[in-house]
């Protein structure tokens, strides 16, 4: 939530140039968007924890199907 | 803006978006073109809060660039679907915080207000105190609308296609706020 107050210290809103460029980085910017989109190396079976997440679902399924 | 290859081969925007949908290298180019313009909109949105709007502009683009697939030309500039990004960013914000936020607007950003709202009254302090008593008093949404139309100082085109409205859509949402200032206001 927000509420606005009037700006009685500054005189102006806007940012300056060198505020803007110490934020513009596209090189960072693509380096996470590879760390979001890139697929994982493993398969989720061979990591050794959703393996065994996978055999529990696994047992659970058959233990109350059988 | 264009983007030059090593060939010198020139692309439009349209060309770049395109491109960019399949290698997001090209997006650099339309970051490099709006990065400004979108920080310019969240750092006067967040009253001049300078961290929290490079966190949020380098948001905006990592959003835009992960779904430039859905991104569809519907006649309305490229930038608009990135203020729309920016403005649902700028939101989201305001939603995760516990506390009131208080965003700071100048004398002259009022004074667009008050004309519309009552074109006799003189910016004293006591009417630019009222005057924001109104305003905050709307609810986020509408707040959204004045904050857009008179502190970012857009036309009613660029309103229009944030909210992806008609043009006329957006004036008349505009007006009905006015006029509910203006009763509040008397």
């Amino acid at each position: 939530m927000r509420k606005f107050t009037i700006n009685t210290k500054k005189s102006n809103l806007e940012p300056t140039k060198e505020q803007i460029l110490r934020y513009k980085n596209f090189n960072e910017l693509s380096q996470n968007h590879k760390k979001i989109t890139k697929r994982p190396k493993k398969t989720l079976y061979q990591d050794p924890k959703m393996f065994l997440f996978l055999l529990l679902l696994g047992l659970i399924a058959l233990l109350l199907f059988a | 803006m264009f983007y030059k290859k090593k060939n010198k081969t020139v692309y439009s925007e349209s060309e770049l978006i395109e491109l960019s949908k399949s290698n997001h290298q090209y997006f650099g180019a339309l970051y490099e073109k709006y990065f400004d313009t979108i920080f310019r909109f969240i750092f006067k949105r967040l009253g001049g809060d300078e961290t929290v709007s490079g966190d949020l502009t380098q948001q905006t683009f990592m959003k835009a660039m992960v779904n430039i697939q859905k991104y569809e030309d519907r006649g309305f500039p490229f930038s608009s679907w990135l203020f729309r990004i920016a403005q649902n960013e700028v939101n989201l914000f305001f939603r995760s915080l516990k506390n009131n936020k208080t965003v700071d607007i100048n004398e002259n950003q009022l004074k667009s207000v008050l004309e519309d709202v009552d074109s006799s009254a003189s910016m004293t302090i006591e009417n630019q105190e009222k005057l924001i008593q109104c305003i905050n008093s709307l609810e986020p949404e509408q707040m959204d609308l004045i904050e857009l139309r008179f502190f970012q100082e857009m036309s009613f085109q660029e309103i229009a296609a944030i909210y992806d409205i008609t043009e006329a859509n957006a004036k008349m949402r505009i007006y009905r706020l006015l006029e509910r200032i203006q009763k509040n206001w008397k």
